[in-house]
């Protein structure tokens, strides 16, 4: 028997819905998308609850109409200023007498990690759960093993509540329940980077049109997330102040004619900046339109490596860094990137298996929603059936893990 | 400063807490066709149920007709409790004799209608309500006969027995009641001849006479106790209101024969009360008769 699930991304420019169909034997299979301009967002946060209910609402209702099903809750998409993370460590003694270590001992241990409370009017968003320390031996699944002493941590993000609050009463006007809120970046994250790239250690860097949202892996758990509050509307806002142009046409130009860097061939080249050359068009060269963006982009960066400081080590980030999200398509942004960061930089590229119409850098997030969200996140030796809430046995019995 | 918050579990902590309690008035057209969308499938949800049990019980019932006796207990439930109640003196304990065992019996066992009959036939029950109290409750409500003479007859058999008789005239042997009230009603005295057998052998018909007396014992035991307890012996003969033969006589302790015709009781039983006041009297241990069926003329032979 399968079972309907759905994605929703609060994104600043836009509000984008998915609804899944989970197999029993675990296969997904996207059969609704849509997405809505939305107004009601400024760099990842709620400013507008109606302008945002409306984008949302309507892009629910429009991919459920095209799945021809209903949805009962979604995975939603976490991102905004107003997050940070922090590493929670906790330890336990092995308590048998043969120093067999127990599921028992790993929950001391995660309990003692997630002990520490956020601060007064934060709630925690997400726990995700870095690698388990046997008697200072990284091991992947400590249960049965012979040992003293357990170590595990967890890189756990938290919001602030007003925010969180406004975003899960836009879902349940819509008659939803929240599943689980997952951050974005490790949505995204997780859809590009597989398994080998998260292990060899890479930086995803998801840039939206609000904030671009950072995930670091290193020996194939999370080391860091972040997020920066400059996306690509700001590169927009620039041409538009820099040009003296409307913000739609700078958005245009910089889709249609935008570059990271400045080519010698645009020096001479103009761009029309509404394009039909009627009364109250006019040009604007292209190398002004490039400098703009390269100043903006290179401030992007910069910000990013300061953010990251040291864990920006090349020998821990053999697979380099990955770019998505929508602002990653701009023209000649992974050269820029590596040189500022120092690594080497791509374009992250979706596994195969993904239609191509779905398969675009700005759905990363959404997509990556419910792929996070069918993966199993519990403790090693826990079943996904022992979790607690409803939700979460409702998910066991389609294999999806919550933790 | 920032304050922390240092005794909350780590699950207050999550964002679970921050979950809407209940959704709001949607505030989108989408939520509110979402809203009656699912509100609708509830409701045709409930109604398709409530279509489905009436269909049910339709069938059970088109099924059922002619199929005879309802049994709306179902099948084994023994009765466990009989709720007995009477104005008189039989007990529970009484009926569970006179009925026997139950032996696991239930309420659609029993066959209601006979059970009444046979109660009637007991003369000392005057009438009888049984009713069903499901699952488990038989409930018996009787209303019994009152005895206000006794009557003493000597059968060959049986030697003498005394029977009870109650303001009706129906004689029968008396359950449950305590012998002092027994010994002090007044004995009736009529002709054997008035007496007969009923055809099964079961008793006796109903005495006619006697509810030609009964007002009279009613009237003094009520508003003269101290008459009523001298008297002894009440006989009557033709005891027919129209019949200016018809008269009541009672023995009693202190007037040896008193005379009554039937009808206006109360203004004979006051008259004779003002000649047991009268000093002359009074002073007398005994008076030989008082006739007090004469109207307003009564003659007494001291």
């Amino acid at each position: 028997m399968s079972k309907i699930i759905g994605a929703v991304e609060i994104g600043t420019s836009k509000a984008k819905a998915l609804v899944g169909e989970v197999t029993a034997e675990g296969g997904l299979s996207i059969v609704g998308m849509a997405s809505r301009p939305n107004e009601g967002v400024r760099k990842g946060e709620i400013v507008d609850y109606r302008k945002a209910a409306t984008a949302v609402h309507a892009a629910l209702e429009e991919a459920e109409k095209m799945s021809g099903t209903t949805v009962d809750s979604v995975y939603l998409a976490q991102t905004g200023a107003h997050l940070r993370g922090q590493m929670l460590r906790g330890s336990a003694s092995v308590s048998s007498s043969d120093n067999r270590v127990s599921v028992s001992d790993l929950e001391r241990a995660s309990k003692e990690a997630k002990r520490r409370q956020p601060e007064t009017g934060r709630s925690y968003v997400h726990h995700i759960r870095t690698p388990i320390i046997l008697d200072e031996k990284v091991v992947e699944d400590p249960v049965g093993m012979l040992g003293d002493k357990i170590d595990l941590g967890y890189w756990s993000i938290d919001g602030d509540d007003q925010a969180i609050r406004l975003a899960l009463h836009v879902i349940s006007n819509y008659s939803l329940e929240v599943a689980d809120l997952i951050l974005s970046s490790i949505a995204s994250s997780t859809m590009m980077a597989g398994p080998d790239l998260r292990r060899a250690g890479t930086l995803v860097i998801d840039m939206g049109a609000g904030v671009t949202d950072l995930a670091l892996y290193r020996q194939g758990y999370v080391a860091f997330t972040g997020v920066v509050p400059v996306g690509g509307d700001h590169v927009t806002g620039d041409l538009s102040m820099g040009l003296r142009i409307l913000e739609p046409y700078a958005e245009k130009l910089k889709i249609e004619h935008g570059t990271a860097s400045s080519r010698s061939s645009d020096d001479k080249e103009e761009v029309w900046i509404i394009g039909n050359k009627t009364i109250g068009d006019r040009s604007v060269p292209r190398k002004a339109i490039s400098d703009v963006i390269h100043v903006r982009v290179v401030e992007l960066f910069e910000i990013i490596s300061k953010e990251l400081g040291g864990l920006l080590d090349p020998d821990e980030l053999k697979g380099g860094v990955l770019l998505t999200g929508g602002g990653s398509l701009l023209p000649g942004i992974e050269e820029i990137a590596g040189k500022v960061l120092g690594l080497p930089v791509r374009r992250a590229s979706f596994p195969p298996g993904i239609a191509p119409e779905l398969a675009q850098p700005e759905n990363a997030t959404v997509l990556g929603l419910l792929h996070y969200g069918l993966q199993d996140h519990g403790l090693p030796g826990r079943k996904a059936g022992e979790s607690q809430t409803i939700m979460s046995k409702i998910a066991g019995l389609v294999g999806i893990g919550m933790n | 400063m920032k304050k922390k918050a240092k005794n909350k579990s780590s699950a207050s902590a999550g964002w679970k807490k921050l979950a809407p309690k209940s959704s709001r008035r949607p505030v989108t057209s989408a939520a509110l066709r979402k809203r009656l969308s699912s509100s609708g499938k509830f409701f045709l949800l409930i109604i398709a149920l409530g279509a489905l049990g009436y269909g049910g019980w339709w069938l059970e019932k088109s099924t059922r007709s002619g199929s005879g006796t309802l049994d709306l207990t179902g099948p084994g439930v023994p009765i466990s409790e009989v709720s007995f109640q009477t104005d008189g003196v039989l007990s529970e304990k009484w009926f569970h004799n006179w009925f026997g065992p139950l032996r696991g019996r239930s309420l659609m066992d029993l066959d209601i209608a006979r059970l009444h009959r046979e109660l009637l036939k007991e003369d000392q029950v005057a009438s009888a309500t049984i009713s069903r109290e499901f699952p488990e409750t038989l409930s018996i409500e009787i209303r019994e006969r009152q005895p206000i003479l006794v009557l003493h007859l000597i059968s060959d058999n049986e030697g003498m027995r005394k029977w009870l008789v109650s303001s009706d005239g129906t004689l029968y042997l008396g359950t449950g009641y305590p012998a002092k009230t027994v010994s002090l009603l007044p004995w009736l005295d009529v002709d054997r001849t008035l007496i007969k057998g009923r055809e099964d052998g079961s008793g006796f018909e109903r005495l006619e006479g006697v509810s030609s007396v009964a007002p009279l014992l009613d009237l003094v035991r009520r508003e003269y106790p101290g008459i009523y307890r001298d008297w002894k012996v009440v006989s009557y003969e033709r005891p027919d209101e129209d019949d200016p033969g018809a008269h009541v006589r009672v023995r009693s302790g202190k007037v040896r024969n008193l005379r009554f015709s039937p009808g206006n009781y109360a203004a004979q039983l006051k008259r004779l009360n003002y000649l047991l006041l009268e000093p002359d009297i009074r002073r007398r241990p005994s008076i030989h008769s008082i006739d007090l069926s004469h109207g307003r003329s009564v003659f007494a032979k001291l």
